[in-house]
């Protein structure tokens, strides 16, 4: 034995042992890729990088040049990042991306989808690798100012300035919340407004109708309570369901100016009454018994739930939500906006919403193509297609008509586009450390555990870390 | 036979393992603490050196406090409910009266844990729901109005309802770990404990626990562990709320690196909550070591 395992054999096994290790590890890599397109996408991108790298040498010696040379001869591969995995949208987006693909047959397109949650901490771990997707979804407001800021969105405006066609295409309140000092850089994909959603039965059977006024409101509320109906369904176990009546009670409660400069990082305050007043209004729904018992540990879809089965007067949802709510009721029911608040000196013209929608990484390396794809994402024709496949409310003009949707969103766009302007949801306008104080203390705030004015103590404190750190 | 005896060799055998390890593991861990001590962004190339800073801003940070108490009460009555109540079960499942019984028990105290907790979690945000809940409804049945709660909505209830949760989830795994570990037990202890006129309690106590204290130790630091990395239970049925009252630490650092997108921040909680595990698990090691050697 001895012999047969002598000192250098020994030696050899244990190496064969190590150098078998990592040839393991070398050789799992194009299996892995064959899985998923994304990550084949990725694996390509790598080993293009020197060559690329040597391209983009070259691009920024003749910049004009390289748009004709590399479109043509070239295989593109472009990745597209977007939030919509459920089995119900992917379809439509699988089909629009082998569209494109079927008329660029140079151009392949890696599609990944990550769901609502996931993608906020998807994008921020991919944005800060070098595999950036090309084209990627994002919500408006900070949420996309932090890429832009931080120099990863691509600027749109040339291209929009070279195509007015599709510049004018959209909504102006679809553009505007993707704007970062004068330029463009997000093209919005849906428009979002938020409404008061009832049931007629149930308004008809208590002799109300639509208010048109806080205090209509609240007398609208009194009625259905007494009749035995709880008035409002609210599912605030996860706190932004309340977070976006704030959103437009701040609006309609503080002075337009002193709003957009506390939304900013580097100048909120919060000192303003308006905010305490604000909360207070929300409370005292929840104080006078307009919202169903348990607010706090509802979640969304069970209060929708409450509401399709009639136990709820009111729910206050998205315009995106209007479908489902049409198959469910359909015929009874009936929408208005958050009713103005009078005396106060906030714009009561406003309209809580937002546009989401897709920006490309200022990373691709083939800009044109994605901005290309994007176009045709949004061209009127297959703006339509979507309308009809999946019933968003879109932000291209003439995409939403009674042909392809229910009157219900006919009008809730209308009154999008009527709209003074848009409350941006509050989580994603404000800067989230704030956000992350506020939201919570919404909770504690319905459940009396603090009262307005300690809340907005909180966001103040916080408000002011976050300025001293924004002007450093 | 020399190669067994050769010492050296085991090294190179040991070193894949080891490479393994020390690039999956000690690497990250290591590399974690440094980056605890930088403020930094996830798509930011910038990074700040600001030294322990985030380690003081914790200390005086009371969701942390809020945070780190939530995970010792987690702990606390895991230890209590899974380990000591998981022993129980078991020990009287091996009763003789109750052994043929024993394969369906198993089975349906066992079945919890093989259940995602997504699906565990949204189930029981149903049954503790204040008004359409099964919990409440129960309650109204029999009479007790009084003692019906939002249970997951307020800050009295929402913490110790998640744990209850846990505790019915993960019961039987912790049952079926002593099952085995008292069915290897000797046969004749039991009987000469008869023999001696022992009572049921007596076996339990003076021969189940003592033959069994391994697993026990064992189990207790997967409770324990397991009480500090909780993070599912709460992200799935409160995320945090109401407030802050049901955070714990991995949902904390979750918020505060992949929300906040303070990374540094989120490396700093990572960083306590690896120091607090291992410290434990290191305590816990050496009291039972000490234990045996006496």
């Amino acid at each position: 034995m001895n012999k047969i395992f002598g000192k250098p054999l020994q030696l050899l096994i244990a190496l064969v042992l190590v150098v078998s290790l990592l040839a393991g590890c070398a050789t799992e890599q194009p299996k892995k890729t064959e899985k998923t397109e994304a990550a084949q996408d990725k694996e390509k991108a790598e080993n293009k990088e020197t060559e690329a790298e040597k391209a983009e040498k070259k691009e920024e010696a003749e910049p004009e040049k390289k748009a004709d040379k590399t479109d043509k001869e070239e295989n593109v591969e472009l990745y597209f990042l977007h939030k919509w995995p459920n089995p119900e949208y992917i379809g439509y987006f699988q089909d629009v991306v082998d569209k494109y693909m079927e008329e660029h047959p140079n151009i392949k397109i890696n599609m990944e989808a990550a769901g609502d949650e996931p993608i906020k901490d998807k994008l921020k771990i991919v944005m800060g690798s070098d595999k950036q997707p090309d084209v990627f979804f994002s919500w408006s407001g900070e949420f996309a100012k932090n890429y832009i800021r931080s120099g990863n969105a691509l600027d749109l405006t040339p291209y929009m300035d070279a195509d007015s066609e599709w510049k004018d295409g959209f909504m102006q309140a679809g553009l505007e919340p993707f704007t970062y000092e004068g330029k463009n850089y997000g093209v919005p994909y849906r428009i979002n407004g938020k409404f008061f959603v009832y049931n007629k039965e149930l308004f008809e059977k208590s002799g109300v109708k639509a208010p048109e006024t806080w205090k209509e409101f609240m007398e609208t509320c009194e009625k259905l309570k007494a009749d035995g109906v709880d008035p409002i369904g609210l599912g605030n176990i996860y706190p932004w369901a309340a977070c976006h009546y704030i959103t437009g009670l701040n609006q309609k409660c503080v002075p337009q100016e002193v709003r957009e400069k506390d939304y900013l990082a580097s100048s909120g305050e919060y000192t303003d009454e308006g905010y305490i007043r604000a909360l207070n209004y929300f409370k005292e729904l929840n104080d006078k018994g307009y919202f169903q018992a348990g607010v706090n540990s509802t979640e969304h879809n069970m209060s929708l739930e409450m509401f399709y089965g009639g136990k709820v007067g009111m729910v206050y949802i998205e315009l995106e939500e209007f479908a489902d709510v049409e198959e469910k009721m359909p015929g009874n029911w009936g929408f208005f906006d958050m009713p103005a608040i009078e005396g106060e000196p906030g714009n009561q013209n406003f309209l809580t919403g937002a546009p989401d929608g897709f920006m490309v990484s200022a990373k691709s390396k083939h800009p044109d193509e994605a901005v290309d794809f994007l176009k045709f994402l949004t061209n009127k024709e297959n703006s339509i297609d979507m309308v009809n496949a999946l019933g968003w409310p879109s932000p291209v003009i003439g995409a939403v008509t009674t042909d392809n949707s229910i009157q219900g969103l006919v009008d809730g766009l209308d009154a999008v586009a009527q709209a003074e302007g848009m409350a941006l949801w509050l989580d994603t306008d404000i800067d989230i450390r704030i956000s992350d104080v506020y939201l919570p203390a919404l909770q504690e705030l319905l459940n009396g555990d603090k009262t307005a004015e300690e809340v907005m103590q909180e966001v103040q404190e916080i408000a002011k870390t976050v300025r001293e750190e924004s002007s450093k | 036979m020399k190669i067994y005896n050769n010492k050296k060799m085991a090294f190179f055998f040991l070193l894949p393992a080891l490479v393994l390890l020390i690039v999956f593991v000690y690497y990250p861990i290591i590399q974690n603490f440094v980056m605890s001590l930088y403020k930094w962004k996830a798509f930011e190339d910038t990074r700040v050196f600001v030294g322990f800073e985030y380690y003081k801003r914790l200390w005086n940070d009371s969701v942390f406090w809020l945070a780190l108490g939530n995970n010792f009460l987690y702990a606390l009555i895991s230890i209590v409910f899974q380990v000591g109540l998981g022993l129980v079960f078991a020990a009287i499942l091996e009763q003789k009266f109750f052994r043929r019984f024993q394969p369906f028990f198993r089975t349906v105290f066992f079945i919890p844990s093989v259940i995602s907790m997504t699906v565990v979690g949204l189930m029981f945000q149903l049954i503790y729901h204040p008004s359409i809940g099964l919990l409440n409804q129960f309650l109204r049945t029999i009479g007790l109005d009084n003692l019906t709660h939002a249970w997951l909505g307020e800050k009295a209830t929402a913490m110790f309802s998640i744990i209850a949760v846990s505790q019915w989830q993960s019961i039987g795994y912790i049952m079926l770990l002593f099952l085995v570990a008292i069915q290897k037990i000797p046969a004749d202890l039991y009987e000469s404990a008869d023999i001696a006129g022992a009572s049921s309690l007596q076996k339990f106590r003076f021969i189940t626990v003592p033959m069994v204290k391994e697993t026990i130790v064992m189990c207790m630091i997967i409770t324990l562990i397991g009480g500090f990395q909780v993070f599912d239970e709460v992200y799935v049925m409160t995320a945090g709320g109401p407030g802050r009252s049901t955070e714990v630490l991995a949902s904390y650092l979750y918020r505060a690196g992949f929300r906040n997108d303070e990374m540094g921040l989120a490396s700093t909680i990572a960083s306590v909550i690896f120091l607090l595990t291992f410290t434990m698990t290191l305590i816990q090691l050496l009291l039972s070591n000490r234990k045996e050697e006496a």
